[in-house]
């Protein structure tokens, strides 16, 4: 669950790209991040459409973020789904290089 | 590339009513895509693959050669839940799209191809001169890896395995100095040491695990 989006004064929803700060509302048992904890993610995917400059819009089936720690490093080791090229603009290589599908 | 993937998969399990619905709307031609009862009356496999007509147009075939193409179908058809489906979907969908397709939209920044293999040649030379020099550092396991044809944003992968986080660093710095001496690139990517190390040179990557 969204708590609240860094690098905006006020703004009520994030796009692809940005870092949230979200809490964990469900987790699988015997792993690093325990449920009701507090991290930091990246937006990777929305339902709400993306669109470019050349007139592609995209929009997904899910809402989905990658955990990642204070540098921007995933903190997980697998990534799920495809996900936007537009993270590769924003310095997240390394979830970029993770992705099985980059759109 | 998402699409394409899509729709190949649902290419394979519907494949007979795709196939007979083209017939229906009178965009193939009714010879290429008959059913197989037609051509091979005395067997035929009922299996839920997409089935797919050899490119020969020519499909007058002699009795002698009956036997031998019917067992070359039967293994077609063994091999169709590999990843060969795909391929041969692909290479219909390729000729469907020459047939009735047309181009709506291409994007301008397209390279010709003699500069395209040119640039090839000269990412492979960087690659294996960073390769070169993961192996002076000695890591293990290094790999160069083609993926121009996988994926949209990079040529080459190389993968370099370290044994310690120091040597991970040594590797990682040594190849960044070498990219910015001879090459002029300047990574973008991990500065920090890190469990794994990610160097992003924009067509070709190298991965310090």
């Amino acid at each position: 669950m969204c708590i609240r989006i860094i690098g905006a004064s006020n703004r009520r929803y994030a796009h692809i790209g940005d870092i949230i700060v979200a809490v964990i509302k469900e987790a699988v048992p015997n792993t690093p991040l325990e449920r009701s904890e507090v991290v930091r993610a990246v937006i990777v995917r929305t339902c709400k459409e993306l669109k470019r400059d050349n007139g592609m819009i995209i929009r997904y089936d899910d809402n989905a973020a990658v955990v990642i720690d204070q540098e921007g490093n995933p903190k997980g080791t697998r990534i799920f789904g495809a996900i936007a090229r537009e993270l590769r603009q924003l310095n997240f290589t390394k979830i970029v290089s993770l992705a099985p599908e980059v759109l | 590339m998402a699409v394409l993937i899509t729709l190949s998969l649902a290419g394979a399990g519907v494949g007979y009513r795709f196939s007979d619905d083209l017939q229906k709307l009178g965009r193939l031609q009714p010879k290429l895509y008959q059913s197989p009862t037609a051509l091979f009356p005395h067997k035929c496999l009922h299996c839920k693959c997409f089935w797919q007509v050899p490119r020969c147009k020519n499909l007058t075939l002699k009795s002698r050669e009956l036997p031998r193409l019917r067992l070359a179908r039967a293994k077609e058809a063994e091999d169709s839940f590999t990843p060969n489906v795909s391929e041969d979907t692909d290479d219909m969908f390729d000729d469907m799209f020459e047939k009735y397709g047309k181009v709506v939209y291409s994007s301008n920044d397209r390279k010709s191809p003699s500069t395209e293999l040119d640039d090839d040649a000269e990412s492979l030379s960087f690659a294996v001169a960073m390769a070169n020099v993961a192996n002076d550092v000695k890591a293990g396991d290094i790999k160069v890896l083609f993926v121009k044809p996988l994926v949209y944003w990079t040529r080459f992968f190389i993968i370099a395995t370290a044994f310690s986080r120091p040597q991970s660093d040594a590797i990682a710095s040594r190849i960044r100095d070498m990219a910015e001496e001879k090459y002029g690139r300047v990574p973008s990517g991990d500065s920090k040491p890190n469990s794994w190390t990610l160097l992003d040179f924009g067509e070709y990557r190298s991965l310090t695990l």
